[in-house]
C-alpha cells in the first residue's frame, strides 16, 4: 500500500512535451469558451500558461498560500458580480477557468496536473453545451485529441515518449473508442425532460412576431437566418400551395395587427379534400410557441404530445420553442367547412377601430354596394388592387397612423404585409369576416439533404376570409400585385435588394452552399437532434418498446462485449522475428560445439551467463568460453566492427576443442 | 524453473484513486449532457468512457502474456537485504511500461520492457534468520498507460535462499598452518591462474594454451605460458571457539571466512560432523558459508 501512495504523490518531473501538451490543451479549452466566459478569463489563463511555460522542467516557486486563497476568493466574487450567479454555463465556465488557472500556478504533483486536465475536459463539455454547430466539430475533436495525448503523457510520467508518439497513441485510442462511444450514444437511455431547470438562454431570435406593423415583415426578410426545414414523405406540394402557417392576427388598431389571446372555442371542423402531404418539420428556435405547419394541418404533431390547436387553426406548443424542435404532421391544402361561423369569431374578425382609415371604409362601402355577395366582393377588392397602380417593393415609404388610407390613396407602394393589412381591412369594412395570417411562403429545395429550406427571407403575410358554405378561404393579395411572388424567388422580384447577392450566384458556389447546408441539416437531424423521441423510434425499429429496458440493457452489454472482444483481439501479444548476421552464425556454431558438453543455451541466458554455466560444468573450458562470450558481446554491442575482427572471431570459435568428458573425472 | 507466462485470469485490475475521480467526472459529464439533452456533450462523455476502457485493456495488457523466463536468488547474510534476479521477456510488439516489482516490505523496482526485449530485474528482499528462507510471493504491477487503473499479479516462485549467519566477532584469525609456502615467486591474490609470458598463436598450438583473457580484452590471439598455483592455509575450527554461544561461534567463523577471502588466503573449515577441504575463491567461500548457514538444520 505504501508503494502505491509513493507513486500517486510522486512530484511530477514531467518532460517538456507533456507540459506543452497539458498547457496547450488547457489554453485550447479556455479559448473554446472565450466567447461566453467573463472578459478577464482569457488574459488570466494566458498569463498563467506563460508563467508556467517559463519553468517547464523545474517545479516553480509557488505563491504563498494566503495569496492564492485570497485570489481565489476575489475571482469567485468577480464571477458573482459579473453574472449575478455561479450557476449556468457562462458563470460556471468562468469560475472553472479561474480555479483551473489558479491550480495551474501550483502544479507540483501528478494529481495537480490531473485536476487541471479534468477542468480542461469540463470546459470542453461547457463549450459543447454552448454550441453544437457542425463547423465547431473539428475544433472540439482537435481539443479532445490534445487533452487525451496530455493524459497519456501524464500517465507515462518521467519517461514519456516524444509528443508525436503521444499524439499517435491517443489518436489510436480515440479511434478504438469511437465505435464504442457511438454505441453508447445510440443506446444509453435519454431523458424526456431534465433533472434540474435550465436557465433560459437570453438570446434574441429573428422570426415572426406576435404583431405586424407596416414594414415589420420586410425587415424580417432581410435576415438570411434559417426558419425551418421540411422533409416530405412523398411528393412536394406545388409551389403555389407552399404556405407555411404561423401566427394569425386578429386585433387591428388602424396601424398594427396583433394576435388575439382569448380562447374562442374550437375551430370549425374541416372536410379535407384533394391530396394530403406528410412531412417532418425541423423548426429553429424562435420567440413564441407557435408551431409552423403547411396549411392546413390535420391532427397534432407526434413528438409534442402537449401541443394543442386553436380556434384559428394555429398549433400551439406548451412552451416557447427555445431549441431546435422536430415534429411530423399531415396537411391538406384543400378543404371546406359547412359549419356556420361562431358569433364570437365573427364579431372578432369584423371589428375595426372606429374613425380610422375613413377613406378606405368609404371605398369598401362603394365596392360592396356594387358587388353581389361576399365572393364577388372579394374579387372586386382584388381587382381594385390589381388595377390601382400598386407596386411591390421591399423598401416602401413610411406610412402614417391611418396606414391603409395612406397606402391606398397616397404611396401605392408596399410589401406583402401592407397589402394583406389593407385587404383584410377592406374585407371587414365590407362585412366579410377576415384576418391576417403570417408565415412563410415557398422555400428552396436542397437536393443534397432532400428537404425544403425556408429562411426568414421567405416570411410572408396573407389574408383569410370567411365565405359561407366554403369556410375560411386563403386570399393572397400580394399575388395580384406581384403575380411572380408565388413561383419565383423574392430576390428576382426585388432588383433593389439583390445587389450583393448576385456575386454569390455562380452555380458552383450555390452548389457548395447547398451541400454544406445539407450536411448541416443531416448533423442537426441525426446527431444534435437525437433525443428521447428519436431514440424510442430507433429502439422501436429493433422491436424494443419503451418498457423493454431489460432487452435494451442486454443489447448494450452484448455490443460492449463484442467490442471488448475485438479490442482484446487487436491487443493480443504477437511474436517478433530475430535478426540474423555473420556474428550470430559464428555464435550458433559455438553453441553447436558446446551441445556435446552441456545443455543447450536456454532462452533466458545471455551469452555470458551461458558461457559461465558451461564453464562451471567443464572448468578446463571456462576461461576460453568466458573470453569468447566477452568478445562476442564486444563485437555485438561495441562501437564498430571490422570484417577482420569478425573473421578472427570465427577462427577463435573454430579453434575451440570440446573433447568428450574424461572418464576419470 | 520453466518459463512462466502470466495468464490473463491471474491478473487482477482495479481503478486507482485517479480512476475513481475520473469515473466521478465522467458521471458528472453524463448528468450534464443528459440534463441539457445535448448530443455533443454526451458524445464527448462517451468518447472519454471509451478511452478509459481502452486504457483499462492496455493496463491489463501490460502484464498479460508477460513471460518470466527465470528467477534467481542470491544468498545473503542474516538481517540484511538480499537480492533476487528475475528475467522477463516481452514477446509482443508494444512496450510494457510502468512495471513495478516488489517483495513484501521492500521498495519496488521500476522497469519497462521494449518490444521483443528481455530484461533482468533486480529486486531486494528482507533476509530473516540464518538457514533456508523461502521467497514468498512477489507483486508485479503496472498502472500504465493512464494511471486510471492498476493491474497486478502475484508471482509465486519456487525460490529458496540460504541465509548465512551475520558476520561478527572480534577474535583474530587462527595462525597459518599445513604445507604453507611452496616458494612461489609471485604472490597470489585472485585465486585464478595467470600467465607468465605470451607469444603469438601459431598453427598447431593447443587451444588450452591461448591467452583467452587477453583476447577477451581485445588483444589478438596469443599463447600463454603459466605458473603453478601457490598459497598459504589456515584452519577455521569450530571447536577452537569454546566459551561462545553457538550463533556467535558461527558468526565468528563467517567473519573469518570473509577475512581469509579478502586476504586471498587458502583456508579450510572444520565443523562438528563436517569438514571442508582447504581451498579459496568464490566456490570455497560459498561452500563454507552455506555450511555455516545450514549448520544444525
Amino acid at each position: 500500500m505504501k508503494a502505491r501512495a509513493i507513486i500517486a504523490d510522486e512530484p511530477a518531473v514531467l518532460p517538456p512535451q507533456t507540459v506543452w501538451l497539458l498547457l496547450g490543451g488547457f489554453l485550447g479549452a479556455v479559448l473554446l469558451n472565450a466567447h461566453h466566459t467573463a472578459l478577464w478569463c482569457l488574459p488570466l489563463a494566458l498569463g498563467a500558461v506563460a508563467w508556467r511555460a517559463r519553468s517547464l522542467r523545474v517545479t516553480p516557486r509557488l505563491p504563498a498560500r494566503y495569496l492564492r486563497t485570497g485570489v481565489a476568493g476575489l475571482l469567485t466574487l468577480a464571477v458573482l458580480v459579473g453574472f449575478h450567479t455561479l450557476n449556468g454555463i457562462e458563470a460556471g465556465s468562468s469560475l472553472l477557468v479561474a480555479m483551473a488557472t489558479l491550480k495551474l500556478t501550483e502544479t507540483v504533483h501528478r494529481r495537480d496536473w490531473l485536476i487541471v486536465l479534468g477542468a480542461a475536459l469540463f470546459l470542453l463539455l461547457a463549450a459543447c453545451l454552448d454550441g453544437q454547430a457542425l463547423w465547431l466539430l473539428p475544433l472540439y475533436a482537435a481539443e479532445l485529441w490534445i487533452l487525451c495525448s496530455a493524459l497519456y503523457g501524464l500517465g507515462a510520467g518521467a519517461d514519456a515518449p516524444p509528443a508525436r508518439a503521444l499524439l499517435r497513441r491517443s489518436a489510436l485510442s480515440l479511434a478504438v473508442a469511437l465505435p464504442f462511444a457511438l454505441l453508447l450514444f445510440l443506446f444509453v437511455p435519454r431523458l424526456p425532460g431534465s433533472f434540474w431547470a435550465l436557465p433560459q438562454p437570453n438570446q434574441a431570435f429573428t422570426g415572426l412576431g406576435d404583431e405586424m406593423s407596416p414594414g415589420s415583415i420586410s425587415q424580417l426578410t432581410q435576415s438570411g437566418d434559417p426558419a425551418l426545414r421540411v422533409r416530405f414523405d412523398g411528393a412536394l406540394p406545388p409551389a403555389a400551395e407552399r404556405y407555411w402557417r404561423g401566427p394569425v392576427l386578429h386585433d387591428f388598431d388602424g396601424y398594427t395587427w396583433r394576435r388575439h389571446r382569448a380562447d374562442l372555442g374550437r375551430a370549425p371542423p374541416l372536410q379535407y379534400q384533394g391530396p394530403a402531404y406528410s412531412y417532418e418539420i425541423t423548426l429553429e428556435p424562435n420567440q413564441h410557441n407557435i408551431l409552423i405547419a403547411l396549411e392546413l394541418p390535420q391532427g397534432l404533431p407526434d413528438t409534442l404530445p402537449n401541443a394543442y390547436p386553436t380556434f384559428d387553426y394555429q398549433l400551439i406548443a406548451p412552451a416557447p420553442v427555445s431549441r431546435i424542435t422536430s415534429y411530423r404532421l399531415q396537411s391538406y391544402p384543400q378543404h371546406r367547412t359547412d359549419t356556420p361561423l361562431s358569433a364570437a369569431v365573427r364579431r372578432l374578425d369584423l371589428q375595426l377601430p372606429s374613425g380610422r382609415n375613413p377613406r378606405s371604409v368609404e371605398l369598401a362601402h362603394s365596392l360592396r354596394s356594387a358587388a353581389d355577395g361576399d365572393g364577388p366582393y372579394v374579387d372586386a377588392v382584388l381587382d381594385y388592387l390589381r388595377r390601382g397602380g400598386f407596386t411591390y417593393t421591399l423598401e416602401p415609404p413610411l406610412l402614417n397612423l391611418d396606414s391603409v388610407d395612406d397606402l391606398l390613396f397616397r404611396t401605392h407602394e408596399g410589401f406583402c404585409g401592407h397589402y394583406a393589412s389593407a385587404f383584410v381591412m377592406l374585407m371587414r369594412a365590407g362585412g366579410v369576416p377576415a384576418r391576417v395570417v403570417t408565415g412563410y411562403l415557398g422555400g428552396i429545395w436542397n437536393r443534397y439533404g432532400e428537404y425544403l429550406y425556408i429562411t426568414q427571407s421567405d416570411a410572408h403575410a396573407w389574408a383569410e376570409v370567411w365565405l359561407d358554405g366554403q369556410g375560411w378561404v386563403r386570399v393572397d393579395p400580394t399575388a395580384v400585385v406581384a403575380p411572380g411572388r408565388l413561383t419565383e424567388e423574392l430576390d428576382d422580384l426585388l432588383p433593389a435588394a439583390a445587389g450583393g447577392r448576385r456575386l454569390l450566384d455562380s452555380p458552383w458556389i450555390v452548389d457548395a452552399v447547398q451541400a454544406w447546408q445539407g450536411l448541416n441539416a443531416w448533423w442537426q437531424d441525426e446527431f444534435v437532434g437525437f433525443d428521447f423521441a428519436k431514440q424510442l423510434g430507433l429502439l422501436g425499429r429493433f422491436g424494443v418498446r419503451n418498457h423493454e429496458l431489460q432487452a435494451l440493457a442486454l443489447l448494450l452489454a452484448a455490443g460492449a462485449g463484442i467490442w471488448l472482444a475485438l479490442i482484446a483481439w487487436g491487443l493480443r501479444p504477437r511474436a517478433q522475428r530475430s535478426a540474423d548476421d555473420g556474428l550470430s552464425r559464428s555464435w550458433r556454431a559455438l553453441e553447436r560445439k558446446l551441445r556435446r558438453v552441456a545443455a543447450p543455451r536456454a532462452a533466458y541466458e545471455c551469452p555470458t551467463a551461458y558461457a559461465e554455466r558451461v564453464g562451471r560444468a567443464r572448468p578446463e573450458l571456462s576461461a576460453t568460453l568466458a573470453a569468447l562470450a566477452r568478445r562476442y558481446a564486444r563485437l555485438r554491442y561495441g562501437p564498430s566492427v571490422s570484417r577482420a575482427q569478425l573473421e578472427q572471431f570465427r577462427r577463435a570459435v573454430r579453434l575451440l576443442r570440446t573433447p568428450p568428458r574424461h572418464p576419470a573425472r | 524453473m520453466p518459463p512462466v507466462t502470466l495468464q490473463a485470469r491471474r491478473i487482477y485490475i482495479l481503478p486507482t484513486a485517479s480512476g475513481v475521480s475520473a469515473a466521478a467526472l465522467l458521471f458528472l459529464m453524463l448528468l450534464a449532457g443528459m440534463n441539457y439533452a445535448n448530443s455533443l456533450a454526451l458524445m464527448l462523455c462517451f468518447m472519454l468512457c471509451g478511452v478509459t476502457l481502452v486504457s483499462m485493456h492496455e493496463c491489463h495488457g501490460m502484464l498479460s502474456g508477460l513471460k518470466l523466463l527465470r528467477a534467481e536468488v542470491d544468498n545473503t547474510f542474516a538481517g540484511r537485504l538480499g537480492e533476487l534476479q528475475l528475467y522477463f521477456d516481452n514477446a509482443q510488439t508494444r512496450v510494457r511500461a510502468g512495471l513495478l516489482l516488489r517483495s513484501p516490505g521492500c521498495a519496488p523496482s521500476r522497469f519497462r520492457l521494449p518490444p521483443g526485449g528481455t530484461q533482468m530485474v533486480r529486486v531486494t528482499f528482507q533476509a530473516g534468520a540464518r538457514g533456508r528462507q523461502r521467497i514468498e510471493r512477489l507483486e508485479l504491477s503496472s498502472s500504465a498507460p493512464l494511471g486510471l487503473f492498476r493491474a497486478w499479479t502475484w508471482l509465486h516462485l519456487p525460490l529458496e535462499a540460504i541465509v548465512y549467519p551475520a558476520p561478527g566477532g572480534a577474535r583474530p584469525l587462527p595462525a597459518r598452518g599445513g604445507d604453507a609456502l611452496r616458494g612461489a615467486w609471485r604472490s597470489r591474490v585472485s585465486g585464478e591462474e595467470e600467465w607468465a609470458w605470451l607469444r603469438p598463436l601459431q598453427d598447431g598450438d593447443p587451444p588450452r594454451s591461448v591467452a583467452w583473457k587477453s583476447y577477451a580484452r581485445g588483444a589478438p590471439l596469443l599463447v600463454a605460458h603459466y605458473d603453478a598455483p601457490a598459497g598459504v592455509r589456515r584452519v577455521l575450527d569450530f571447536a577452537r571457539l569454546q566459551g561462545l554461544p553457538l550463533e556467535q561461534r558461527l558468526s565468528q567463523l563467517t567473519q573469518w571466512v570473509l577475512d581469509c577471502e579478502r586476504l586471498g588466503e587458502t583456508y579450510s573449515l572444520q565443523l562438528p560432523q563436517q569438514s571442508l577441504q582447504p581451498g579459496h575463491g568464490i566456490a570455497q567461500q560459498r561452500a563454507c558459508l552455506e555450511a555455516l548457514g545450514l549448520y544444525g538444520q
